[in-house]
This record gives structure tokens, sequence and C-alpha cells, in this order.
């Protein structure tokens, strides 16, 4: 039985990504960088009006995908690229297809996208079985 | 390109079950399975384990967090999932950087890092490889 069948997977939603959860990421990774925190800083800077999501908090939520369509797997690789920024209040949605499965491992082209707006971040997976 | 492979000072890091939570309950993330921690924190502990800071990693290619710093791209190769409990010890160098000018946003460095970490027995672990933006003036030569 493969790992994961072929198709597209179930995707793993964020409703409206929050500013306060990004000042928690901001401290767990120690991450001084005001884009995440400080709005006065992103309108400075001219890259909008709300707080900036961290990048790795939206390859997490890729990840989330992951880990429910394939419990029984582990990430083996994962590489993606940041496309577009994901900013506070902004509803996402994290997917995936799989383009190659067997018994121990599966590969998949994988992505977060902005609803109503631009694709976030995009990438490629392999899981293998435990 | 004299900053390649300029060695970052080697640190470590131990993922705390009560930071796995939180960073689970950050996320959304289902929860956790025995002492397994949520896969991103291949990127997370990379980056805080080695031996410096967000502004020790930026410091040899001459840039700050403050200048409007973006991350690129990011992959993961994991050898042996992360553990919470386990004291990972992390290294890692500088492996690019890159001239490149945008015409909405003009010139700016691609730089391009990896860390390592290894378990106690040194079986190695993961490696992290991340790419960041750099916002560069005109006249900010390349390191």
């Amino acid at each position: 039985m493969p790992l994961l069948e072929p198709g597209a997977l179930a995707p793993f939603e964020v409703e409206s990504v929050s500013a306060e959860r990004m000042r928690t990421l901001a401290a767990l990774l120690r991450d001084p960088t005001p884009i995440h925190f400080a709005p006065e800083v992103v309108q400075q800077l001219g890259m909008g009006e709300k707080v900036i999501n961290q990048g790795p908090a939206n390859v997490g939520y890729v990840i989330n995908a992951l880990l429910e369509a394939a419990p029984d797997a582990r990430i083996e690789h994962l590489h993606v690229r940041f496309l577009a920024n994901v900013f506070a209040e902004d509803r996402v949605v994290a997917g995936g297809t799989v383009e190659r499965a067997d018994d121990d491992s599966a590969e998949l082209a994988v992505w977060l996208d902005v609803d109503g707006g631009a694709r976030a971040v995009e990438g490629r997976a392999t899981l293998r079985r435990r | 390109m004299g900053v390649v492979g300029h060695r970052y000072p080697q640190g470590s890091y131990t993922i705390e079950p009560w930071e796995d939570r939180i960073l689970r309950d950050t996320l959304g993330a289902p929860p956790a399975r025995g002492d397994e921690a949520h896969p991103l924190w291949g990127y997370i502990a990379a980056q805080s384990g080695i031996g410096t800071d967000i502004e020790g990693i930026l410091e040899p290619v001459d840039a700050k967090p403050s200048e409007g710093t973006m991350i690129a791209s990011c992959e993961l190769a994991v050898e042996r999932e992360l553990r919470v409990g386990v004291p990972y010890t992390a290294t890692g160098e500088i492996a690019g950087l890159e001239r490149k000018h945008g015409r909405r946003t003009g010139p700016f460095d691609l730089f391009t890092f990896f860390i390592d970490l290894t378990e106690p027995d040194g079986t190695h672990a993961l490696r992290m490889t991340a790419v960041w933006v750099l916002p560069r003036r005109e006249d900010h030569a390349a390191a």
C-alpha cells in the first residue's frame, strides 16, 4: 500500500494569521526583525500596513498539511521558496500534490496560498515511512 | 566573496517540551507523538543553536535585521527526526553571497548559509540551508 495516494492533500487552513502569534514566535525564534511585531516599521519600509508573518511560520503551515496527511511518515527533505509576504489577518491555505509514491516514500509539490492573493510559498517535499 | 566559508561559533540547542507545545499552538499543529519535535524545529533549533544570534549571523556580511532582511528559501535535509530533550550540537558556515539588482527593489544580496545539527553521539541529524535577501544601498560594496 503506497504511503500516500496520488492526488491532492487535504488543505491546512488558517482563517486569520494572528499578529499576537507572530510576537510569540519572534520571542521563540529570538528574531529581532521588527517587521514581525512593529507595524510602523513595515510602513516605513514601504512593505505594507500590517505586520508580516515569519517565513518559518509559513513553512510550518505547509509542514502541518504534511503531518496531517501522513502521520506515519517523517519529512526526509523539504525545500521551499518564499514568493510573497503573508500579513496579519490574511487567510492562508497550505496544500500539496502527491506526484510519486510507493510503500516507503512519497514526493510532493507543496505550497501556501494567500486567499485572494499571491502564492506565498512553494516547494517540494519527500516523505519516508517511519 | 571573502566571507564564503566563514564558520560561525559552534553552539547547542535542546528543544524543551514546553517550547514544542508553544510552537505547535502557534502554528495550529497536531499534538506531539512521544518525544518527537515538530519538524519546523529543524529550522528554529539550527538558527537558535548556532553560537550567535541573528545579528551575529548577519555581521560577517555587514547587514542588520532592521534593514528589512527577508528569507528567500529554506531547505531541510533530515537524516534523523528531531526529539525534545536532546542536546544537539550546531555548526555552520556561510556558503554564498551574490549581488543582484532588481528593477523595483534596487541592489540586494542573496546570502546563503547552512547549519548542521548533530546528536550527542556524533550522529548527523540534519542540515538546514537558508537563503536570505539583504537589501543594499547603491554605494554598498559586496562583502
